[in-house]
Order: structure tokens, then sequence, then C-alpha cells
């Protein structure tokens, strides 16, 4: 049985890498993991840039190195160039006797402004990390919240890519009418679906570490990072199957696969946006669960209890649609 | 090998029977043909037979299997070419066969054999959905042989092909049967199951008419007569002898033995002729 099952897989992922449309599905991780570290900021990318001229005060400039990423130029040209890039870097240039001015393009956050001031200030007093009165605590989360956020989405639509390829390959065997071959073959029809359904799963798994470790994620639980993506996996390979036994051509099964992103984006812009008291309006949709689950995986908070709580919701929810829809998928399959 | 009894199937799910209190057996080693129009409830049969279609009412046996509830061992023990060729295009010839050969329990034959048997060796690599109709449809017939079936069911299995290949096929056939292979064949090609067929049952609107060896049926519908075209005189003449009345068996005798013989043919009823006196259909 386990051999058949395999056979069947092997065989989907020998065709999905030969057309287009399916290994272009299969790349998208990689692609979304290249984006999401081009678009969104980094670590170092948060931390306050300040460009100054080369020389004028190497005490400030190393004062403020202790605080602020510093570049050095040589000429106020140099630095009114640099400053007009699209980054929020602020020049800090000397003005008349021992003052200085700040250059900014204008733009850039009210917040790195007035930080850039009072580093100014404090260099100008003499006041050094020693004089403060207060001690910093922290969590030691260093990744943006932004870049979390868009892991956690690309993540959960990696899954969903799994269902699509699922319905492309039933539909190749729908056009190829290579159904009523399998069904004269001594594979039993729960052999031939765990065989469809192995890629579904595969595919987002592979391509959701791969997604992490492109972003940077690498020091997380990655059993954790396993147990939501597989569970998130289920409800696509259940859809994927309904839209490949219920359309005959590639395209409609790949466009009815979207309706799946209604849900996704709604329950996640639920989540984040809706106070405590609407939240239970999503309680249905296990891409809410896998968003919550996610983001501990993510943040790396959360204990094994907590990841066997959400993946356990949307397994849950998995049963109960997989009992709904498993009719219609077996005879879909006859 | 089959054992077919009192078999009713209504796609409607009423009393519209598609096959309509059927009741067959095929002996092991036979080749059966089932003939019949389209839409007669061949292709229907057949596939309860293989359990494509539930079955609704009656009893089915195949290779020992109750059809009822069908294990999935019987299909290491049968074969199909479908009439629709069925093959993986994105994979090439020889990878349809390799991955279907593994889906079987049981030793299964080299797929390059099989390839070489069709006619498609130096086609193997090239992907199936380059190859041609006839191509694909040989392909289909190979893969049925893969797991050495001790049932062989054949759907149309000359259709569309070109002569030769055709000729090549039904080679096959004989072959595969010589070596003990029980064939159930279903077609509209009475010259196929006049050819190959040891029995053929005629169905017409669900229901069998008749069930008999082509031999005895040309016997029992044939005209039993002798036309024959001879010289005599100069004079090219043409003329019946029945073959029955001892008179005229005498005449033949004597027309052969003294005249010059240009021709002579038994005015044997053809499988097609029989089947529209018995039906009053045609087969199309």
């Amino acid at each position: 049985m386990i051999r058949k099952i395999l056979l069947i897989f092997q065989r989907d992922l020998k065709t999905s890498v030969r057309n287009f449309i399916t290994l272009y599905i299969i790349v998208v991780p990689v692609i979304f993991a290249v984006m999401i570290n081009v678009f969104s900021p980094g670590i170092n990318d948060t931390t306050v840039e300040i460009v100054l001229l080369e020389g004028e005060n190497q005490r400030q400039e190393e004062y403020f190195r202790q605080f602020a990423k510093v570049e050095v130029l040589k000429t106020i040209e140099d630095i009114e160039e640099r400053v007009i890039k699209r980054d929020n870097i602020i020049g800090v240039l000397p003005d008349q006797g021992d003052e200085y001015f700040i250059l900014r393009q204008g733009n850039e956050p009210d917040y790195i402004v007035d930080y850039v001031k009072n580093l100014t200030a404090f260099d100008y007093y003499d006041i050094g990390i020693e004089d403060t009165t207060a001690e910093i605590v922290d969590y030691g989360r260093d990744i943006p919240p932004l870049k979390k956020l868009m892991v956690n989405i690309a993540i959960i639509f990696t899954s969903i890519l799994g269902g699509m390829i699922i319905a492309l390959n039933i539909v190749e065997e729908k056009t190829d009418n290579t159904i009523s071959a399998i069904n004269l073959s001594p594979v039993s029809r729960l052999g031939f679906i765990a065989g469809k359904s192995l890629i579904g799963v595969f595919i987002p798994i592979v391509g959701a570490f791969l997604l992490l470790l492109i972003t940077g994620f690498r020091d997380i639980n990655y059993f954790h990072a396993f147990l939501m993506v597989a569970t998130t996996c289920l409800i696509s390979v259940l859809v994927g199957f309904i839209e490949g036994v219920n359309n005959d051509d590639v395209m409609t099964a790949a466009g009815n696969m979207k309706l799946l992103f209604l849900p996704l984006f709604g329950s996640i812009a639920g989540a984040e946006l809706l106070a405590d008291k609407w939240q239970p309006l999503f309680y249905w949709i296990p891409f809410y669960w896998t968003y919550k689950g996610n983001n501990l995986v993510l943040s790396n908070t959360g204990s094994l209890l907590d990841i066997m709580k959400y993946s356990g919701i949307v397994l849950g929810i998995s049963v109960v649609v997989f009992i709904v829809l498993a009719p219609r998928i077996r005879k879909g399959l006859e | 090998m089959i054992k077919v009894k009192n078999l009713f199937h209504s796609y409607s799910n009423d009393e519209k029977y598609a096959v309509n209190d059927i009741s067959f057996q095929v002996e092991k080693g036979e080749i059966f043909g089932f003939l019949g129009p389209s839409g007669a409830g061949k292709s229907t049969t057949q596939n309860i037979l293989v359990g494509l279609l539930q079955l609704q009412k009656g009893e089915v046996e195949v290779a020992g299997y109750d059809v009822k509830q069908i294990k999935n061992k019987m299909f290491n023990k049968i074969g199909m070419s479908f009439e629709q060729s069925n093959v993986y295009n994105k994979m090439s010839g020889l990878e349809n066969l390799e991955f279907y050969g593994k889906l079987f329990d049981v030793e299964t034959r080299d797929p390059m054999d099989l390839i070489r048997m069709v006619g498609l060796d130096g086609k193997e690599k090239i992907k199936a959905g380059e190859y041609s109709k006839g191509m694909k449809h040989r392909l289909t017939f190979a893969r049925s042989m893969i797991n050495n079936p001790e049932i062989w069911f054949l759907d149309e299995p000359t259709t569309g092909l070109d002569p030769a290949i055709a000729s090549n096929i039904k080679d096959i056939i004989k072959e595969q049967n010589e070596k003990g292979v029980t064939v159930f064949l279903t077609t509209h090609n009475m010259y196929i199951a006049d050819e190959l067929c040891d029995r053929v049952a005629f169905i017409v609107d669900g229901k069998i008419r008749l069930i008999d060896s082509p031999k005895q049926l040309k016997l029992k519908y044939g005209e039993k007569l002798v036309e024959v075209e001879y010289y005599k005189n100069g004079e090219l003449l043409k003329e019946s002898y029945s073959t029955v009345v001892e008179e005229e068996k005498n005449k033949l005798i004597e027309v052969i033995g003294s005249n010059d013989i240009q021709t002579m043919h038994t005015k044997e009823a053809t499988l097609e002729e029989i089947f529209i006196k018995v039906t009053g259909r045609g087969l199309v």
C-alpha cells in the first residue's frame, strides 16, 4: 500500500515539474521569500542611519556609532546626494560656530528625525549611556513585525498552492481518462487518494521550510512549523480534490482555488484588526487558527502544547470538511 | 472464468434498463465476443464485469471473485484495453508502462517487450501526448497485458488502426489466447469477431438475443448453397447448387468433374447478416 502511494506521488511530482503551471506553483514559495527579503525591512534596516562629514568631528562620530548606523562622506554635496536617496538616512552637518543642523529629505518618519535630534543634543551636552536612569529589558524579538506577518501569510498561501497542484493533477487524470485505468489496477481508492494527496502536503512543507530559511527564520522550532503547515495543507488538499473532480480544464480548477484566498485574507485581517468580541466570527476558518499558530512559531514563543492546540483545531475543522466532501470526491473519482 | 446471472443495470436507477436480465458464462481459454450496435449495452456490461460500474442487480463472478464485493486482488488477474486510449500524455510510452506495471502485486512483463510487440519501439521515449491516435491506442493495448492477465477485456481493440497494425493486434490476441488467456471481446466489428471468437453473444437493447459459435451460426443461418462459375462450350456460366439436396449435390460433382471451374464459393451467411436476421437491427 505504502509503495503504491509513493509511486502515485512520484508520478505526480515527475509530471508536475514537466508542466509550466505546476512548476511555477512549486517555485512560488522561493519567489515569495526573495520578495519578502527585498521589500520588508530587515533587523538592521530598522536602525537609524546618520550620515556625517568625514573628519569633521571624530568624537561625535564615535558617539553616534553607539546608537545608530553611521556613514561618512567626503563633501557636503555627497551628503546632500546621499540624503536625497530613497531610504531614511539623516544628515548631521556643521553650522555656524559649534552648532549643527539636521539635513533631511522631508518624508522620513518623525521618530527618526526626533531620535537624531536627541542624539545630537545629548552629544552636545555630553550625556552618555551611563547617565541614563532606565534599564532596557527586551524579549529578544528581533524580527520586524511586518516581515513576520508577510512570512506568516506566505506560509498559509503556500499551503493553498499544494491544493492547487492536486486540482491540476486530478484534471490531468480526467482529461487523459487515466482514472479508469488506475481503477482497474490493484490500488485501492483510498490508496489513490492518499497518493494524490501527498504532493499537496510535500510541496507546501518543502516550500514553507525554504521560505523560512531564506527569510532568516533559522532559529525557530521546525517541528512546530511542520505541524502547523502539515495540518493547514489538509483543508487545501480537500478543496484541491473537489476542484479537480468538478472541473475539466486546468485554468478553471486553478481559478476556483482562489476562492480560498477570501477566508485566508479575511481571517488574517479579522485577527489583526478587529476587537476581541468579533473574533468568534472567524473561529470556523482554519486559516485563522493557522495564522495564530504560525505567529507563535515565527516568534518562537509557543510551547508544543500551544502548537498542538492550534494544529488540532485546524485538523478538527479539516476532518469535518472531509466528512462533508468525501462522498463527492469518491464519486468524482469513479 | 466469467459467470453472469440475471444482470440488470439502469443509469437512471429506474426501470429503464441499459442492461436487462442478461446471463452468460465464459469458459477458461475461450475468446468470447460480445457483439452489438452502439448503445446496445456492451460497454455497460463490460464495465460492470471489471468493476468500473457498480453492480446493481444480478450475480457476476470474474476470475473467481464476486464483483459485488470487489477485492483489489482481482485486478491482478484481469487486463483491459479501452476503446478510447487513456494514457498519461505527459509521460513517455515507456514511463506509462513502467508506472502502471509497478501498481500490480504480481510479476509483470518487461515494458520494452510490450512496446516492441505493438510496434512502438524507437518511440518509447517520446511523450504519449505526441503520439498519434493509433499509437496511443496501441500503447493502451500493450498496457492491458502488463500484468499477464488471466482474463483480458478488449473493447474495440482494432478500431482506428490501419489494416497492417490491426492484423498484428489480432495475431497478438490469438497468441495470448493460445497461451491460455481468456478473452472477452467487445466489438461491433463482425469480421474480427468471426475471425477470433470461439463464441459470440448478440446484444441489442440491453438483452442478449443469441449465444453460439460463429461456425454454428453460419451453419444454422447460412443458405447451404455453393455458387460455381465455369466455362462450358466457351461460355461462362454461373449456377448455385444445394449442398443438402442429393440431386443437386450430384450435379455439382458433375460440373466440377467435367468443366473448367473459374470460381466456387459456399454461400455462407456472414455474422453481420446473421445478426441482422436475428435481431432485425444493423450494427451501426
